[in-house]
């Protein structure tokens, strides 16, 4: 018994004297092309609706490659050790079913190391998607993130407003199976890996560019389209692209073109 | 020591978990014996105070982010909480893709809506009409603060949520407001129409026009049975004593936009939840209990009458000759093969419908305990 404890409290105190901590904080911005988006852009030809998403695995690139996990900081409202909520929208302006805090950054602890990358997921994990969200701890459990219908969470939930037209987009995973708290499998997880090589944390910011989630949109047509990744929508699929999904098994097919890195000016 | 300690936690929890039980066991349904009684999560045990702040809750239009609809706005007492539209319109005016269902017996529903298999519990499902967004029904995603100011400060839910939760340090959440209104929705419960007392041996309860109707009705020549099954009148039934899980979705036909079986891209049914071609235009089969009294028809209400539903079935599918729908969904591959078509005579059409009319019970329509407390 003793002998154990002291191999524990051995193994703890090399895990963190071993490989020195350093604080990390990733930033992120949403833009449009080169114009930096917000909900209150009065006077600007595009503002936000909302913009909302889930992020978890996030993991540093070493400068030869190796992956290092980033423990987030646990603070009670947007962040758990493995996942994080950004919300990017303060219910102002064109955004009017928000709420006015927001969280624009991750901030956590890595081992010190000279990265030269970034990596994460666009989405929650499996076993916590499909948790019952009415027992669900920070950030899960808010009912405006969580997709009752189809039983996990909505990983982004983003919208833009045009002068007269627009677009939402919904994404989640679907085709899942079971019941509601007993989801086996889902057929399109909708999980997006996003790797941007050259990040440097403490200098470069992640921009999620919605032109680029946009592209081959048509954002003209005075029809606000809308997306809730069905595999019926026409007008998922544009969108599916640009984050790199096969719209109808959900799995990566290409590099996703939505989530870069914006070089410190 | 310590394992003494364990062992009565142990027991603690085992006594907690058998109160609960009871708790759950205890409820006096007042249904008829015959009936089975509907299941019931162990997490949320029937209680008449529960019952009755669920059905405060329910015809509350607080709950909605504009004040103007309640839970009843679309589940309305005298049309068998259903709406009368063809398809239901939320608090900002957005129209539903799908027709309002009927509550009564969603008790026995063994899943919810018209074509969501992920939804077994009535608690699971309140959840989308209050907080859905696609589109916005009563749209109060983002004021959760507000529901759990509402049961706080005012002096009847105030009063009412630990009486209904007495085992919660805070009654006053937002997973308690869904519980008690699947509560209340969990007794409205229809077993009283006049086919019932037929069947219960009360000859001169139906006529004998709605007899042959009924004769009509359970042939293999109309095929109605296979999917309108059992005591509810759906094949997705289930009950405390149920020990399979009987789920039935069917494409009747209905449409076939692209010669290949498609249906309206806003509606295909169980396919935009499975992804999986062959579910396309897959929808469950509602109870017909008081069907005389929930037109307009179909998932869509795009079928105005009785008369025009048995057409439907008659033909064996819908031929929609122009419009953005236009085709035959008698052609589509994904019909079902109980939908295959037959003959009626005048007589007959109108025995049918005198058989489905018989279905209609007009206590649970009428029943004070279902009804609006708000207009006592």
């Amino acid at each position: 018994m003793l002998r154990r404890s002291v191999v524990l409290l051995l193994t703890i105190f090399l895990a963190n004297c071993g490989e020195p901590s350093t604080k990390v904080a990733i930033p992120f911005v949403p833009v449009f092309g080169t114009r930096i988006l917000d909900c209150d852009n009065a006077g600007s030809a595009v503002q936000l609706t909302d913009l909302r998403l889930y992020v978890s695995n996030v993991q540093l690139i070493t400068r030869s490659g190796e992956l290092v996990d980033v423990r987030l900081d646990v603070d009670g409202r947007w962040q758990q050790p493995d996942l994080a909520l950004l919300d990017f929208e303060d219910g102002s302006g064109a955004c009017a079913n928000g709420t006015s805090d927001t969280s624009m950054s991750l901030r956590g602890f890595a081992e010190r190391a000279d990265y030269r990358g970034l990596q994460f997921t666009l989405g929650v994990p499996f076993q916590r998607n499909h948790a019952d969200p009415l027992q669900a701890e920070v950030p899960l459990g808010d009912p405006a993130m969580h997709w009752h219908w189809r039983g996990g969470y909505k990983f982004l939930r983003a919208g833009i407003r045009t002068d007269d037209d627009g677009f939402w987009i919904h994404l989640g995973s679907t085709g899942c199976e079971g019941t509601v708290r007993n989801i086996t499998a889902c057929r399109s997880p909708n999980r997006v890996t996003v790797r941007l090589d050259e990040f440097v944390p403490g200098i470069d910011t992640v921009a999620i560019d919605l032109e680029a989630l946009l592209t081959d949109t048509d954002l003209v047509d005075g029809v606000a389209n809308d997306c809730s990744s069905g595999p019926a929508e026409e007008s998922c699929e544009a969108p599916f692209r640009a984050l790199g999904l096969d719209l109808h098994d959900g799995n990566a097919r290409d590099q996703q073109l939505v989530f870069r890195r914006k070089v410190a000016n | 020591m310590n394992r003494a300690a364990a062992l009565l936690i142990g027991l603690l929890l085992l006594a907690a978990g058998f109160w609960l039980w009871m708790q759950g066991r205890s409820y006096d349904w007042s249904i008829d014996p015959t009936l089975p009684r509907p299941s019931v999560p162990l997490d949320n045990p029937m209680s008449e105070v529960k019952i009755e702040l669920g059905r405060l809750l329910f015809y509350d239009t607080r709950l909605s982010l504009n004040n103007t609809m309640s839970c009843a706005s679309c589940h309305i007492q005298a049309l068998a909480f259903t709406d009368g539209k063809p398809r239901s319109i939320g608090a900002t005016g957005e129209i539903h893709p799908r027709s309002s269902m009927t509550l009564v017996n969603a008790a026995y529903a063994s899943r919810l809506t018209w074509a969501n298999p992920l939804l077994d519990r009535l608690e699971d499902q309140a959840l989308t009409p209050m907080f859905g967004e696609e589109p916005v029904e009563m749209g109060m995603a983002g004021r959760e603060d507000a529901i759990v100011e509402l049961v706080r400060l005012d002096s009847r839910y105030a009063e009412l949520m630990p009486e209904a939760f007495p085992g919660d340090l805070d009654p006053y959440s937002v997973l308690n407001v869904i519980r008690s209104i699947a509560a209340f929705v969990r007794t409205i419960i229809s077993y009283d129409a006049p086919y019932d007392h037929y069947m219960q041996g009360d000859e001169n309860a139906i006529d004998d026009s709605a007899k042959r109707g009924m004769e009509l009705f359970f042939s293999e020549r109309l095929e109605c049975f296979h999917c309108h099954g059992g005591f509810n009148f759906t094949d997705s039934t289930t009950h405390a004593n149920s020990t399979v899980d009987r789920i039935g979705y069917h494409n009747t036909g209905l449409y076939n936009t692209d010669g290949n079986g498609a249906y309206p891209m806003d509606n295909t049914g169980l396919y935009d939840m499975t992804g999986q071609r062959r579910d396309m235009g897959r929808f469950k089969a509602p109870t017909l209990r008081n069907i005389g009294v929930t037109g307009p028809y179909m998932h869509d209400g795009s079928v105005a009458s009785l008369d025009a539903a048995i057409s439907h079935y008659e033909r064996g599918g819908r031929l929609l000759e122009a419009g953005p729908y236009a085709g035959d969904g008698r052609r589509s591959p994904f019909k079902s093969e109980f939908v295959r078509g037959f003959e009626l005579s005048d007589d007959e059409r109108s025995d049918l419908i005198a058989f489905l009319e018989s279905l209609t019970d007009n206590n649970v329509l009428r029943e004070p305990k279902f009804s609006n407390p708000f207009s006592d």
